[in-house]
């Protein structure tokens, strides 16, 4: 997978980079707007990861002119405006995704495998299975091993949002987004035991554990065979 | 640069002394132009009234001439001789030569040209109390048959007096109006122009940073107190406000400052594991976890601050949707329920209706989670929180009851700003203070007011949004 990194601070930009090939990317880095904006019309790129205020032009600009271009490259915003209303205006923009400065590496290489593997599993499906696990979109019930399991309706959003990203990484802060639209980190760890609860419900009694827990990221589906 | 400022145009340069110097003129001249009209009308219907009587006596006795000839006008004047004592009236009967025939005059007056028909005045001599007297005297003369004369005048010192002691009247009331007024406009200009200067004294007080300086109120209710009013209130608002932010910076630092000490603490650690001879590497996570929570905590709370700053400063117009209150409180209840649950403590929601409100839903969504979370903090193992929304007519109630410790009423109005816990010590050590005041500034966001009240026992945050953020 080939990354874009638009990012003028030199410190940031070497530290992401690294982090990022070391996971497996391949990154190029533009320091300024403008090298972001050639680069990004002229090379092919997986993802663009762009810094929001920037020399020349800013990260908004070069996503509306990438649009405006036809490229549907999606674009992850960094930005240390993090008001709703900055939030908004960066989707608003075109921009596939947006994270507020500072942020956790986990959570920016959590969002990055979100875009690259978005249309992976198809929107219109109604059901999606991970080992024994399977879970009936259409009825809204889950069942593992055989056995129906019975869930609230928001433990059920919670484990589609993690079965459809099954083996990626999942942050607290992307469930919070997904299930219940909050654009802010609550100062408890409330997400926590929503997860517990649902862990007890779909991996209790069970030998092998579907649900784990990511340090320092968050949490992922899947198969740990 | 003017050299050397005279008094005079000091003055001058005060509005109200130029206002006072200006309205006197006015009422002086007004005042002068109606008195010196009076005095002349008066004047002339006093001479018009001795010219009537006058003229009707002379007719009279030319009359009497026609009628009776000269002997009968003699009899007549005789029997008025002593008229010029009681009515001041003057007579002459003269022959052609001017020689007296009857009358009260010893002698045709001199430096009279007799000219028929015609009105003149003179003087004549009066002898009063030994002493000759002069008297000013009005008179018409006549032109009678056979060639004699007749005088027929008025002592006219009466009006005279009258007319000079009225253009003495005149003058001294002009005179003495301007003067009074010249002199009140003065002291007025002067108690304006010492009022403005104290104002400004004070106002260059409060700018070397002095803000508890208040301008003075003198109970006098004219405009000057109306200005001084607003003035203080306004100061009074600045006041709270900045003291508010001094507060707000003195917590921040401390607040910020605590846990990137203790990050600092970490990190130095860490270098201190990696000099050569130190122990063996732990693990990285047990040195490099609980710094990154502590700056999560700094992140967390400049986040916080970052709302609450841009909750006051902004207004609704960049974002207003449409929220339903009930049904954002039901998701934010169903959010916090199995944490809540967890720490012991009972939950319940009443929110039977639809309760839609224009506003930003994240915001509310932030004041909903805040309180939450306060309860979640203050309310110990076995307590209840119940959350509820009502739509009432022109308005929406929010509150979170709960039955922990409450806020004492003292503490209450503290509680809302920013940095302020209450509580013990220990309790301090949780959260950032910040929660409360943000919901507040939320909530003033919205048109409402966050309000904290005793739920005998427990805590009561009542937030009613008025009819306006309502759609």
């Amino acid at each position: 997978m080939h990354l874009l990194l638009i990012e003028d601070d030199a410190e940031a930009a070497r530290f992401l980079a690294k982090g990022l090939r070391e996971s497996g990317y391949v990154v190029d880095i533009a320091s300024d707007g403008r090298e972001g904006l050639f680069r990004a019309t002229e090379g092919s790129y997986d993802l663009i990861v762009a810094d929001r205020q920037l020399p020349h032009f800013d990260g908004l600009s070069i996503v509306s002119m990438l649009r405006r271009n036809g490229k549907h490259t999606p674009v992850l915003i960094l930005s240390a405006l993090g008001s709703v209303d900055d939030r908004i205006e960066g989707l608003r923009a075109g921009g596939d995704d947006y994270l507020t400065k500072p942020f956790a590496f986990g959570e920016l290489l959590a969002r990055i495998e979100a875009l690259l593997r978005r249309g992976n599993v198809p929107e219109v499906t109604t059901r999606i299975r991970i080992a024994d696990l399977e879970l009936d979109l259409l009825g809204r019930k889950v069942i593992r091993g055989g056995k129906p399991i019975d869930v609230t309706s928001k433990e059920f959003q919670l484990l589609e949002f993690l079965a459809r990203r099954a083996g990626q990484v999942v942050t607290r802060t992307m469930l919070l987004e997904a299930v219940w639209d909050l654009h802010f980190d609550p100062q408890t760890n409330v997400i926590d035991v929503h997860i517990s609860r649902l862990r007890a419900a779909i991996d209790r009694g069970f030998e092998r554990p579907l649900l784990h827990t990511v340090r320092g990221a968050g949490y992922v589906l899947r198969d740990a065979g | 640069m003017p050299a050397e400022e005279r008094p005079f145009d000091r003055i001058m340069r005060m509005s109200s002394a130029r206002l006072a110097l200006f309205y006197g003129a006015l009422v002086t001249v007004l005042i002068s132009i109606l008195l010196v009209s009076v005095y002349l009308v008066t004047r002339s219907a006093l001479e018009r009234e001795i010219n009537a009587v006058i003229r009707a006596e002379a007719e009279d006795l030319a009359d009497d001439m026609r009628l009776g000839g000269v002997d009968s006008v003699a009899a007549t004047l005789r029997l008025r001789k002593d008229s010029w004592g009681r009515t001041g009236a003057v007579f002459l009967l003269a022959d052609e030569h001017f020689r007296p025939v009857a009358g009260n005059l010893s002698e045709w007056p001199r430096d009279v040209v007799a000219m028929p028909s015609s009105t003149v005045e003179f003087e004549i001599r009066a002898l009063e109390r030994d002493t000759d007297v002069f008297h000013p005297v009005a008179a018409r003369i006549e032109r009678l048959d056979n060639g004699y004369w007749l005088l027929v005048g008025a002592d006219t010192s009466e009006r005279n007096t009258v007319l000079r002691r009225f253009g003495l009247a005149t003058f001294w009331g002009v005179g003495l109006t301007a003067l009074c007024i010249w002199l009140l406009g003065a002291a007025y200009a002067r108690r304006n122009a010492r009022r403005v200067r104290e104002y400004a004294t004070t106002c260059e007080t409060i700018m070397q940073g002095d803000l508890t300086q208040r301008l003075r109120v003198d109970r006098s209710h004219d405009e000057f107190d109306a200005l001084a009013n607003a003035v203080n209130a306004m100061l009074a608002a600045l006041e709270r406000q900045t003291t508010t932010l001094r507060a707000a910076f003195d917590s921040i630092a401390h607040d910020l400052r605590t846990p990137l000490y203790r990050l600092r603490v970490r990190l130095e650690e860490a270098q201190l594991r990696r000099a050569p001879g130190a122990e063996a590497h732990r693990d990285p996570e047990e040195l490099f976890g609980p710094a990154l929570e502590e700056l999560d905590r700094v992140q967390r709370t400049l986040a916080t601050l970052l709302a609450i700053a841009r909750a006051e400063a902004q207004g609704l117009t960049t974002h207003g949707d449409r929220v339903n209150l009930a049904e954002l409180a039901a998701n934010m209840v169903e959010l916090y329920a199995p944490g809540m649950r967890a720490a012991g403590l009972e939950v319940s929601l009443q929110a039977p209706e639809p309760a839609p409100l224009i506003g930003n839903r994240q915001l509310l969504a932030q004041l909903i989670t805040n309180l939450l979370e306060n309860a979640l903090k203050y309310v110990p193992s076995g307590g209840h929180v119940w959350v509820s929304v009502h739509n009432i007519p022109g308005a929406i109630s929010f509150t979170v009851r709960d039955n922990g410790p409450g806020v004492a009423p003292e503490d209450r109005a503290a509680a809302l700003r920013p940095f302020v816990r209450v509580g013990d010590a220990a309790d301090r050590a949780t959260g950032s203070g910040l929660g409360l005041s943000l919901a507040a500034a939320v909530a003033r966001l919205h048109g409402a007011q966050l309000t904290l009240g005793d739920n005998a026992p427990g805590l009561i945050v009542q937030c009613d949004f008025p009819a306006s953020a309502t759609p």
